[in-house]
């Protein structure tokens, strides 16, 4: 693993790699990945989300990159289905982006 | 940043940063700091199409654009059959 990436893992166990820049957008995650002390979660770069689905995890690391690209100027919208929006809110609110 | 895009393997997505005039043997050889496998031992399919991606050709020539889901596939073993003209 490269330092300067992180593992998100989904409720089903699937894996997403992603830079920690990316990962950073969510306050939640940058506060495990950058608190003091050697916390599992810092050490190996790994954060399991039991409580949230794969798809839900993946539209939220798209997310990420959607964030980091708007704020560089690029001015796309970020498309939402609507039967995931409610569980998207919840984990939104969890993650704090 | 201007674009990445996803590359899958069994459970596991990589989301790769990238540019569309990177070559596909760019990305081959971000994955392999990623997972450790030689950038000819890697072979990526662009999932919405089924096409191979060619290790010389770019990304905006392949089509490959931003968001895109890109399969990883690995040879297996530590040989391979050379080619025979």
């Amino acid at each position: 693993m490269k330092e300067d990436t992180v593992k998100l893992i989904s409720a089903e166990g699937f894996e997403f790699v992603v830079d920690k820049k990316a990962a950073m957008v969510s306050q939640t995650i940058r506060n495990m990945l950058t608190s003091p002390g050697s916390f599992a979660e810092t050490e190996h770069g790994e954060v399991t989300f039991p409580e949230i689905s794969t798809p839900i995890l993946e539209k939220i690391c798209q997310y990420f990159y959607w964030s980091l690209q708007f704020s560089s100027g690029k001015e796309t919208e970020f498309h939402i289905e609507p039967e995931i929006t409610l569980e998207l809110m919840m984990a939104a609110n969890y993650l704090h982006t | 940043m201007a674009m990445y895009i996803r590359v899958k393997r069994h459970k596991t997505t990589y989301f790769i940063q990238c540019d569309p005039t990177e070559t596909t043997l760019d990305i081959k050889q971000k994955l392999q700091a990623l997972i450790d496998q030689p950038s000819n031992n890697q072979q990526l399919t662009l999932v919405a199409t089924n096409d191979i991606l060619d290790d010389l050709k770019t990304l905006a020539e392949q089509k490959v654009e931003n968001d895109a889901v890109v399969g990883l596939a690995l040879r297996k073993g530590l040989f391979c059959i050379p080619f025979v003209n």
